[in-house]
């Protein structure tokens, strides 16, 4: 009769038992587990954005033509047409010493509150090698640092 | 002891299921890191972004020498643009190496002696300037090694024909391909020291040149040598002369 009964106790401590091994299971395979940030908001597909925006304009030939004229109000327009209409860009241009050129003027677009709320910010550097003007073939690198947000 | 064995049966059960798991788990984390989204697209573009401002730099170094001959000018833009890239991408490891032409090249059937990466031949009826280098490119953030890309800057002249007051020219960059778009500012035509003045400048399609086009001079030309020369809006220059 005692000898019953203990049985009946080693099923209820083997459940127990068995449940503690499939938790840690369960939880030992839960740290492997990567959970992928959604594509579409990363600052990942922002950086991607900006870069190909930046090398479009400039296979085109009118970035190297907006930045070295000074020309800020065509470069904010045409960097509103390559980048979709939620995506708010900074777009800060320097020369090699570090020193701003776009200081009178900010090429942006956007809520500025954007860019110290949303986790994702993306910034992409570019750079171009120099210019040529009427008779005048000048090597003069620009660095270019193009902030993204989403809207 | 048939009873007891039962038992047994129930937690070597769980075990297994629990190995199961554990397995799967690895399983799907392998499948998941193997197969996690790598920003090629954004690493294209940098490699454009360099690839892309490098020839340009090549081309504005041959303009630069068509206008002043200095032979290490393309040498001088290279290295510095080798050193300003590495500062730009400091913390993405970019190295750019670049090497010079620097023997005979033949561009479309044109024979090029390269000095230092650049050469011309020009006061001939079929003059040109040209300029080649070769990159290589390594990224060690993203573990690109040996990224070749060559530059090559080509502007060629051809005067076809002079008749009374007409120069028929051709202009063509790399791999024969027509420049569109010239005019009156981009040709000066010479007949000795002085400078002729172009009426206009028309251009027409031809079956075997594609684009030809036709310097009208205020005066006649047609008895004596007479020297065209263009700038191309990359601002190369070319000089030819005819006969």
């Amino acid at each position: 009769m005692k000898a019953t009964a203990n049985k009946g106790q080693m099923r209820v401590v083997e459940v127990i038992l068995a449940s503690f091994i499939i938790m840690f299971a369960i939880t030992f395979a839960n740290i492997f587990a990567v959970t992928p940030t959604s594509p579409k908001y990363g600052a990942t597909e922002l950086e991607k954005l900006g870069y190909n925006a930046l090398l479009d304009l400039d296979k085109q030939g009118l970035l190297t033509a907006f930045v070295y004229r000074k020309d800020w109000n065509n470069l904010t327009a045409a960097l509103k047409v390559v980048l979709p209409m939620d995506v708010y860009f900074n777009l800060t241009i320097y020369y090699l010493n570090g020193t701003i050129v776009n200081k009178e003027k900010q090429i942006f677009y956007g809520n500025i509150e954007t860019f110290f709320t949303s986790k994702n910010v993306a910034s992409v550097t570019y750079c171009l090698s120099g210019y040529y003007t009427k008779g005048k073939a000048i090597y003069d690198p620009r660095v270019l640092v193009l902030r993204l947000v989403r809207g | 002891m048939f009873r007891d064995r039962r038992g047994q049966f129930v937690i070597i059960a769980v075990l297994m299921i629990a190995v199961m798991i554990i397995s799967i788990g690895a399983l799907m984390h392998r499948a998941v890191t193997y197969y996690r989204h790598e920003p090629w697209e954004e690493y294209l573009a940098l490699i454009g972004n360099i690839e892309l401002n490098s020839k340009r730099l090549v081309e504005l170094s041959l303009a630069n020498y068509s206008h002043t001959l200095n032979q290490s000018i393309l040498k001088i833009n290279l290295e510095r643009w080798k050193t300003d890239i590495q500062n730009i991408y400091v913390g993405r490891g970019v190295a750019l190496n670049y090497e010079l032409a620097n023997r005979s090249y033949n561009v479309d059937g044109i024979i090029i002696n390269y000095f230092l990466g650049l050469n011309y031949s020009w006061l001939k009826p079929k003059s040109f300037t040209a300029a080649n280098a070769t990159f290589t490119l390594n990224i060690t953030s993203i573990g690109l090694t040996g990224y070749k890309f060559t530059a090559l800057a080509f502007l060629n002249l051809t005067i076809l024909n002079v008749k009374a007051n007409n120069i028929n020219v051709t202009v063509k960059v790399e791999d024969k391909i027509p420049v569109a778009g010239l005019g009156k500012e981009n040709f000066q035509v010479k007949f000795g020291n002085t400078t002729i003045s172009i009426v206009s400048v028309k251009s027409r399609y031809d079956s075997k040149e594609a684009l030809i086009y036709i310097i009208e001079c205020a005066q006649d030309i047609s008895s004596t040598p007479v020297t065209v020369e263009v700038s191309d809006l990359r601002g190369i220059k070319v000089i030819a002369q005819y006969p």
